[in-house]
């Protein structure tokens, strides 16, 4: 039982960060339709870009904030240079546009930062676990929930009730309309990507902490996919639930199939769930059902 | 984009003329001279390096073949092909070491033949397996089934059980040998260059004339609108699937024409990178264009070895140019995707077909 409870603790709190990153990802494809495949490295560009201003001895708070600024300018830079062309071009595209991103990004941080494993030295939240009655959790995992909640309050409350949240909402609703009434769509799109950009940025930031950094925590890109799926790839509520879920289900996973099936169940069981899922609800919990007609 | 615009004067007098494979004497004559300087002159001319890159051409064609029949033909998303190529290159490798061949059979030297029509087979039907979302799902949906499907049979299935089978640690190698067709044992890379190259026209000419019938027809209809193409009663779902199973079987032997070359296999050859590289070569070359496959794949490969060797010479000046040029060889194929698609969307296939049409129709271009 204390197992069970500890792989749902942790499962839900790594599941937070997993929320973060796929927040950005609807973001993007909400407001400019574009599937976004190269998450990953722009998670990976967002903490090692945090970890080197930390290394130099910037503090922790001050090296994210400059990791989020960068993060914001490489998003409209993005946005400008390759996506802004593509508008209207067939999905496929669009898509390959983003895997040839994530190449470049990927080749770029292997070239700046090497292969090698880095870990935020001095360590930055204390190793000193966390005791909730008889669940034991690392403190990294605790405030990297607590970080990511907070900052989904934050980008949730942006939409709700800021003028460039309502006007990416409308854009993500109806472009047309948003555009008669004076909405810019490019603008709009400008800051999907930025603010997405930042969103991984802190995701990988914390995903670093948790278990140091190297460029197989891009694979937390790919790990977001299901979880948009899971919730549905246009609703925000549904990508930081399935977020939540497939943090949990990735470690129920680790914990109890991994006696069965030795090796690495931990990293396909979001993808064997997915695509189980995909058959039975093709548009996640709560995506809008298209209709179509010739 | 299929259609060249024949020279004036040139024109058919029947149906036979209209649907011939080489609609002038000057191409057929193009093309002979092509198959003898593929079959005569580059083995003869070429130096093992340069045999071993056009080797790798050849595996790159025969593996983009069938992306391009599901994403050029029959517009299924496909992100997972390498999967199937690497069930291709495990079956037959499987069959080689460890199957009880008769031994009339490894006298005569069938069982490297026979392995590689069971492991197409093999690869096609895991290929439909994964084809089946698509009865449901499209699109964006279907790249993630097929995702799933590289991870699930690459780094989960293959990595974990099927390459522990016989005890042989991670990587299978073949010993010298044991690949035989008939009489002749593939043993050097000009005779892989011959096997490969045989295998990559069969492919080329068996769906190039797939896409000509009534099947091909059928695709082309779904990837241009599906519901319109229910609708004219293509039963869309077995078409699919079609598409699937020709896709995983010429997969299939690609693999297993690959295990000739390296001898060994091991999960590594079968990297969700080559799966998107694949892709990466049809956007490149065209998509939905069968001559668009081998000028991306001639594309591809050969611009990175001509990368490399540019590089090369820089690396005493900085010795860790040798390690990153991995990173940069990376970077620079995201870079060129990119590049490709804003600048150049139809691929060099367009280009090709534009210059082609120039000529053609000199000096009356209209």
């Amino acid at each position: 039982m204390d197992l069970f409870l500890m792989t749902i603790t942790t499962g839900l709190m790594v599941g937070g960060i997993y929320a973060l990153v796929a927040l950005g990802w609807v973001l993007i494809y909400k407001c400019s339709g574009v599937l976004n495949l190269a998450m990953g490295e722009m998670t990976l560009i967002g903490a090692y870009t945090s970890l080197s201003f930390y290394t130099m001895g910037v503090p922790f708070l001050a090296s994210l904030a400059i990791s989020l600024i960068i993060g914001f300018i490489l998003g409209i830079l993005t946005e400008r240079i390759f996506l802004d062309r593509l508008i209207g071009e067939p999905v496929l595209s669009v898509i390959m546009v983003t895997v040839g991103l994530s190449f470049f990004f990927k080749g770029i941080v292997e070239l700046l930062w090497g292969t090698d494993t880095r870990v935020f030295n001095p360590p930055v939240f204390s190793m000193e676990p966390i005791k909730f009655g008889p669940i034991v959790v690392g403190q990294v995992y605790v405030w990297s929930f607590v970080a990511a909640m907070i900052l989904l309050v934050v980008f949730v409350s942006f939409f709700k009730y800021t003028q460039w949240g309502l006007s990416m909402q409308a854009t993500a609703d109806d472009e047309m309309a948003a555009l008669s009434v004076g909405v810019s769509a490019r603008f709009v799109y400008a800051a999907a990507w930025a603010i997405a950009f930042m969103a991984a940025g802190v995701g990988g930031t914390l995903l670093g902490n948790i278990n140091g950094l190297n460029i197989s925590v891009g694979y937390l890109g790919l790990l977001v996919l299901p979880a948009v799926v899971l919730g549905g790839l246009n609703s925000i509520p549904g990508a930081i639930v399935g977020g939540l879920i497939i943090g949990v289900l990735q470690n129920l996973a680790g914990a109890y199939l991994d006696r069965y099936f030795p090796g690495g169940v931990k990293e396909i069981a979001p993808f064997v769930f997915m695509a189980i899922f995909l058959l039975f609800k093709p548009h996640g919990l709560w995506g809008w059902e298209r209709i179509e007609r010739v | 984009m299929s259609t060249t615009f024949l020279p004036c004067g040139v024109y058919h007098e029947n149906y036979a003329q209209d649907h011939a494979w080489f609609q002038t004497n000057l191409i057929k004559g193009k093309m002979i001279l092509l198959f003898v300087l593929l079959y005569l002159v580059v083995p003869w001319v070429a130096d093992v390096y340069w045999i071993s890159v056009m080797n790798q051409v050849g595996y790159t064609i025969m593996g983009a073949l069938g992306v391009q029949l599901l994403i050029g033909y029959c517009g299924q998303l496909t992100l997972g092909h390498a999967a199937f190529i690497a069930v291709g290159a495990y079956t037959s490798t499987l069959l080689i070491l460890e199957f009880p061949w008769p031994q009339f059979l490894l006298d005569v030297g069938l069982a490297y033949p026979i392995s590689i029509f069971v492991a197409a087979i093999v690869a096609g039907i895991w290929s439909v397996l994964f084809g089946l979302p698509s009865a449901r799902v499209k699109g964006f949906y279907l790249i993630l089934t097929t995702m799933a499907a590289q991870f699930i049979t690459v780094d989960f299935l293959i990595t974990q059980y099927i390459s522990q089978i016989g005890g042989r640690g991670q990587a299978f190698s073949l010993p010298a040998g044991t690949i035989k067709i008939g009489p002749w044992t593939i043993d050097s890379d000009v005779k892989v260059y011959y096997m490969i190259l045989t295998f990559v026209v069969i492919c080329i000419a068996g769906v190039a004339n797939l896409v000509r019938s009534r099947v091909g027809r059928a695709w082309i209809a779904i990837r241009d609108n599906d519901i319109s193409a229910e609708v004219m009663g293509i039963n869309i779902v077995q078409y699919k699937l079609m598409a699937f199973f020709v896709a995983g079987f010429i997969g299939g032997i690609a693999g297993a024409c690959w295990i000739s070359n390296l001898a060994a296999i091991s999960p590594e050859h079968f990297p969700w990178f080559w799966s998107l590289w694949l892709v990466g070569v049809i956007l490149i070359g065209g998509v939905g264009s069968i001559h668009g496959t081998v000028f991306g794949a001639l594309f591809m490969v050969v611009v990175m070895e001509l990368l490399q060797m540019a590089v090369m010479p820089l690396s005493d000046a900085y010795p860790k140019l040798l390690m990153d040029f991995l990173f940069i060889k990376e970077a620079a194929f995201g870079l060129s995707i990119c590049l490709f698609l804003l600048f150049e969307p139809n691929g060099l296939a367009y280009r090709w077909w534009q210059i082609k049409n120039y000529f053609n129709l000199w000096p009356f271009s209209y």
